[in-house]
């Protein structure tokens, strides 16, 4: 491989899911007999949503030492309820219950944020505790909705097109561009990938990590309060089970699209990729007639094999007990000290 | 006097223990040992010294087989080595290898990490401890009299210090051994615990066993060594007595001067600006630094230099600071480069670090940024888009501090910076330090040679953790540093934990069985029938099986990994007991020992392919889930009536789930305290140290998943009997519990501290809060909030307790 294309895949690891979206493509339209963009369309507006919540897992997973965030299912059900319950409706209500179900996540991130840098509990605990206190909200919502209505204009943002091209669809790249703007041309970008190759040494560089770690959970809450919101519109309605499928989902389509599950790269258009992805598969199976319990084995293994196979070549990182190039005798005293 | 001693024993030498001859070892373009010859005879003591990157440390780890030489050949006891020559041959032979990072588990105790490094033929039988607690304290004993270290202490509580002594004394004592390499030994070792050490092995020489002794101290090599090997460039230059040699004679050989760079350097007159001010708890009487100068920090390694420029770059108590500093990290791996980018990157992140989180990067001006301080430091320009761990450590190095001037900070806070560097890249730096002082920029130095003292303005000379000198102009002489540093040097009290920490802890420990008792004492006091046997019966029978699932967690939390699939793995279990245990009895314990051998083969995966295990275990879960509802797609199936007799016996009038979650703790704890329980923890802990004490990680990982697979399995089976059908949904909720309960019950997520009674209580905790609220009146929707809320408060209450612990520690 020539040396410029070889570092292009490298810097661009979304290349490989986008490449596996259009052979599964081709796939499915061969098996079908049917060549058409329509089933394309419905694909990525599913992919969609998960997609918005998966760049929110790609921030925390991007912090690294092992981050995740858990409670984003719950999150998505209780924004579902919650913006039931404020825009009731009611048209007028959308920016109500829009800064309502933000401002949701947003609590919810600056809680998870404390936790996990004010309290030093680690991440998957501070969000698997904040998930079961949300799943009692979620409970109270459910309880406290009588008849379920979805405003028109939520309705059209979830399920309407513009020009022929969903609207969630529009949403949805926007969110990605940006995102990807912000990693790759940012000074944040640049903040959040050295918190995640090592937080110690970004310290010391001068990254305002703690800023850094809680911009990460704000915003992964943020983007799953949102999708609960859009999503129960495109579902009329909210329901307890709305966001459960969506944690391993986000965390597969993270890994699936390149971001380093140990921090410090993170990839937009690969979650974005590898969110149609996992929706394709999901589709072709259904289309062949698997039962679910196999479309269940599948999308298991397909997590484990790409994190087993695929990714390995970007995960090689530099061990300290490694043989790095005439630097094998730094006195790790100062190691041992801050360990223990 | 020691080089008449020397001299004898060198000369009373038999046949070598090993002999590595014209060794080679090729990193990339790098020929990190080159046709090495070395002969290492009983009774020598090698005196191993180069400057970094000379080799030393890959010559190390062949000889100890941890690494495999591409050229020559290791003869051993005169034999030649096998082609499979490794750690557990080495170890075999007597080689054993006292690292400078130390590789002790500290989750364990100090007779526990005895019988790591040499387990023999150890049985689980109770009071198996006893032999290594023996072990322990007797070689400690004979090297360091007067340690004052338990046995049965964890290694995690004793000082760094103290560990080494442990790290020592535990590989002079492994039976069998004939020759010791100790790396940098007395790098964290007070004066007269060097000196301790130093005798010890002039005895034990003389008794014939070998040493290697590697040492950047060359005073310390002439001192210790009967002969001297020194490498440079990966090569073997020079071999002879000792008495032949000295220091200034070595430097040569490494191709260092010893003639000062420079004279003693003019200070910044002009500039009186106070920039520093430093008050207690570093120092009694304020000193103030001013702008420009280069000020050093010195004394004996670990005398609180590091904290004390810590301190600074936070701007914390006794360490103020008026304006904003830089950072270059000494240890590179650990705190300074960021290994997944280029150098240009690794250089530009000083200049973006503090700016606005939105402003915009572009290449062209970071380069035009990162331009001159490169040049500066003669950084190849051309080099700038290679990823930064392709350079050699004295360029990684000179990345790191372009990375502090390309910030424009006007404090530069430099953490022994010229560690691993070579030469002549040590000299490049040092003019360009001189450089940035005098054009006003302050540098604050913490160095561990004194040869470089010679270029600062002045020297705070630290010990125990204070400032015990402050030293200008003619008064920086390097016998009065010393002179400083040693006359505290005993004061250095080790720091112990005061009574107020203890006392926390001990506090924080309990918090679990608090919990279960408040629970109960609420229920009881609700409910007066709940405290009966058959209440507490009905009560905690969903909690068998949660108990079970917690263990089986509770294992993998051991190994510093978590287990995402363990309810749906138990689910699955309970589906095939329920469905082809149910039919055909053979054929269901078949899928069964298959369903643990996946399980088990999931743990396999994740170490050799070094995956992280949440993400593993949450992909599997699905494939479990699958499965399951594969075999039955609704809920139903019949639970074996031998399943069921399993969960309904009786005995007495004693609450048969109150039995069968006692047995399930008690069995936890047992396999816990057995030889291998403490393997599994060690591997948990430390896996470097473990694989260098000749353990396989691969092995371990697999029995770990067994032993996870089986309880969690055991789940499965009790969750069909009690519910005489099976649902594969019903596992979801309790992967979730599992974790907090673990959690709850005293485990860290990393380190592998774990608490099997803990986890059982945590499990009959959470389950017993959903009763609780019932009989509280209190609706169900509470159940998730209260235990979220329980596992947090558990968790702040002992994260706070810790922080207090290490400020004090």
């Amino acid at each position: 491989m020539r040396p410029q294309l070889a570092s292009f895949l490298h810097a661009n690891r979304w290349v490989w899911t986008a490449i596996a979206v259009v052979l599964l493509w081709l796939l499915l339209s061969t098996v079908t007999g049917r060549w058409s963009l329509a089933s394309l369309s419905g694909i990525v507006t599913s992919a969609s949503f998960l997609t918005l919540v998966a760049l929110g897992q790609m921030l925390v997973v991007t912090t690294g030492r092992g981050n995740i965030d858990l409670s984003v299912s719950a999150v998505m059900t209780l924004s579902a309820f919650l913006a039931l319950l404020v825009i009731q409706g009611d048209d007028g209500r959308i920016w109500i219950g829009l800064a309502a179900t933000l401002a949701l996540g947003a609590g919810i991130g600056l809680v998870n944020g404390f936790l996990v840098i004010g309290l030093r509990i680690p991440a998957i605990i501070a969000t698997l505790a904040t998930g079961y206190i949300l799943a009692t909200a979620a409970l109270m919502a459910n309880a406290a909705v009588v008849a379920p209505k979805v405003s028109p204009g939520l309705r059209w943002v979830a399920t309407g097109r513009i020009a022929g091209v969903p609207v969630i669809i529009l949403v949805t790249l926007l969110v990605v561009i940006a995102i990807a703007l912000v990693l790759r041309r940012s000074v944040f970008g640049r903040q959040l990938s050295a918190t995640g190759q090592n937080r110690t040494a970004a310290a010391l560089a001068g990254v305002p990590v703690n800023r850094v770690l809680m911009t990460a959970f704000v915003a992964s809450a943020m983007l799953a309060s949102l999708t609960g919101l859009i999503l129960g519109a495109y579902v009329g309605g909210a329901f307890l089970e709305l966001g459960q499928p969506y944690l391993l989902q986000s965390v597969a389509a993270v890994v699936l699209g390149g971001t380093l599950i140990t921090g410090g790269l993170a990839s937009a258009f690969g979650a974005f990729f590898a969110a149609i992805l996992l929706i394709l598969m999901v589709t072709i199976m259904q289309i062949m007639g698997l039962p679910r319990g196999t479309q269940d084995m599948v999308q298991g293994a397909a997590v484990i094999l790409v994190l087993a196979f695929a990714s390995r070549s970007a995960m090689t990182r530099a061990s300290p007990a490694g043989p790095a190039k005439g630097d094998g005798n730094n006195t790790n005293q100062s190691a041992a000290t801050s360990k223990s | 006097m020691a080089d008449d001693l020397n001299t004898a024993q060198a000369d009373a030498s038999g046949t070598p223990i090993v002999s590595l001859e014209a060794i080679t070892k090729v990193y990339g373009p790098t020929r990190a040992n080159d046709g090495i010859d070395l002969e290492i005879a009983p009774g020598e003591v090698i005196g191993l010294v180069g400057g970094n990157g000379a080799g030393k440390s890959t010559l190390m780890r062949i000889l100890c087989g941890v690494e495999t030489p591409d050229a020559g050949r290791i003869m051993v006891d005169g034999s030649l080595a096998p082609p499979s020559y490794g750690a557990a041959e080495a170890q075999a032979h007597g080689i054993r290898i006292v690292h400078q990072e130390l590789s002790l588990c500290t989750n364990l105790t100090v007779a526990e990490n005895f019988f790591i490094e040499a387990p023999g033929h150890t049985r689980a039988t109770p009071g198996w401890r006893a032999p290594f607690r023996a072990r322990a304290s007797a070689a400690l004993e004979r090297v360091f009299p007067g340690h004052g270290i338990d046995p049965d202490a964890l290694v995690g509580t004793l000082t760094i210090g103290e560990r080494q002594l442990v790290e020592i004394a535990r590989a002079i004592a492994t039976p069998g051994v004939r020759l010791i390499i100790l790396d940098e030994p007395t790098s964290s070792l007070s004066a007269n615990r060097s000196a301790q050490l130093i005798s010890f092995v002039h005895d034990r020489a003389a008794e014939g066993l070998a040493f290697i002794f590697i040492s950047h101290k060359l005073k310390e090599i002439t001192e210790i060594a009967t002969s001297v090997a020194l490498l440079r460039n990966g090569q073997l230059v020079w071999r002879g007595h000792a008495n032949d040699t000295s220091a200034d004679h070595l430097i040569d050989l490494m191709g260092g001067s010893k003639q000062a760079l420079f004279d003693s350097p003019s200070g910044n007159a002009g500039l009186e600006e106070k920039v520093i001010e430093i008050g207690a708890p570093y120092s009694d009487t304020p000193i103030a630094l001013a702008r420009g100068s280069i000020i050093a920090l010195a004394g004996l390694e670990g005398s609180g230099q590091q904290p004390f420029l810590r301190a600074l770059y936070r701007n914390g108590q006794g360490a103020k600071r008026r304006l904003p500093a830089a950072f270059v990290a000494g240890d590179r791996q650990k705190e300074g480069v960021f290994p997944l980018w280029s150098v240009l990157s690794n250089i530009s992140i000083g200049r973006l670090a503090g700016r606005q989180a939105l402003a915009t990067v572009d290449r062209r001006t970071e380069l035009e940024a990162v331009e001159t301080p490169a040049a500066q430091l003669r950084l190849d320009a051309a080099r700038f888009d290679a990823p930064v761990l392709e350079l050699s450590g004295g360029n990684q190095q000179k990345a790191l501090v372009a990375r502090a001037l390309v910030g424009q900070a006007p404090l530069i806070l430099l953490d022994d910076p010229t560690r691993g560097v070579d030469i002549a890249t040590k000299q490049d730096f040092y003019q360009l330090l001189r450089r940035i002082a005098d054009a006003g920029r302050t540098i604050i130095w913490n160095t561990t040679e004194d040869a470089e003292l010679v270029f600062a303005d002045r020297v705070l000379v630290f010990a125990g953790g204070r400032i015990v000198a402050d030293l200008t102009g003619a008064n920086i002489t390097a016998s009065a540093v010393l002179a400083a540093s040693f006359a505290s040097a005993d004061k250095a009290a080790e720091t112990e934990m005061t009574p107020f920490a203890r006392i926390g802890r001990l506090l924080t420990a309990l918090l679990p069985y608090a919990s279960l008792a408040i629970v109960l004492g609420l229920m009881f006091n609700a409910n007066p029938i709940t405290a009966t046997s058959f209440g507490l019966d009905l009560l905690l029978m969903p909690a068998v099986a949660l108990s079970l699932i917690a263990v089986a967690q509770m294992f993998i939390i051991g190994g510093s990994e978590i287990d995402l699939g363990a309810g749906a793995f138990a689910a699955l279990v309970s589906v095939l007991a329920a469905t082809i245990l149910f039919d055909i009895t053979i054929f269901g314990l078949i899928a069964v020992a298959l369903a643990i051998a996946a399980y088990s083969s999931i743990g396999a995966l994740i170490q050799i392919r070094k995956i992280p295990a949440i993400v593993v275990t949450l992909g599997a879960s699905f494939i479990w889930l699958g499965i399951g509802f594969t075999i039955q797609p609704t809920p139903g199936g019949s639970a074996p009536a031998w399943a069921q007799a399993l969960v309904r016996w009786k005995l007495g009038g004693l609450p048969t789930s109150i039995l069968l979650i006692a047995g399930i703790a008690a069995v936890a704890i047992i396999i816990d305290r057995t030889p291998l329980g403490v393997v599994l923890r060690g591997f948990g802990n430390n896996t470097h140290a473990m694989r260098l004490s000749g353990w396989s990680a691969l092995r371990y990982a697999v029995i770990r998943y067994a032993i996870a697979g089986l309880f969690a399995a055991t789940a499965g089976l009790v969750l069909t009997a009690i519910n005489t059908a099976s649902d594969i949904n019903s596992g979801n909720s309790y992967t979730l519990l599992s974790v907090a309960a673990v959690v709850m019950g005293g485990a860290a997520l990393l380190g592998g501290v774990i608490s099997p009674l803990g986890a059982v209580v945590g499990a009959v905790t959470l389950t017993l809060i959903g009763a609780l609220l019932g009989m509280m009146n209190i609706p169900s929707v509470f159940n998730p909030a209260t235990q979220g809320l329980l596992l947090l408060m558990i968790l702040a209450i002992r994260s706070l307790s810790m922080r207090s612990g290490d400020e004090t520690g």
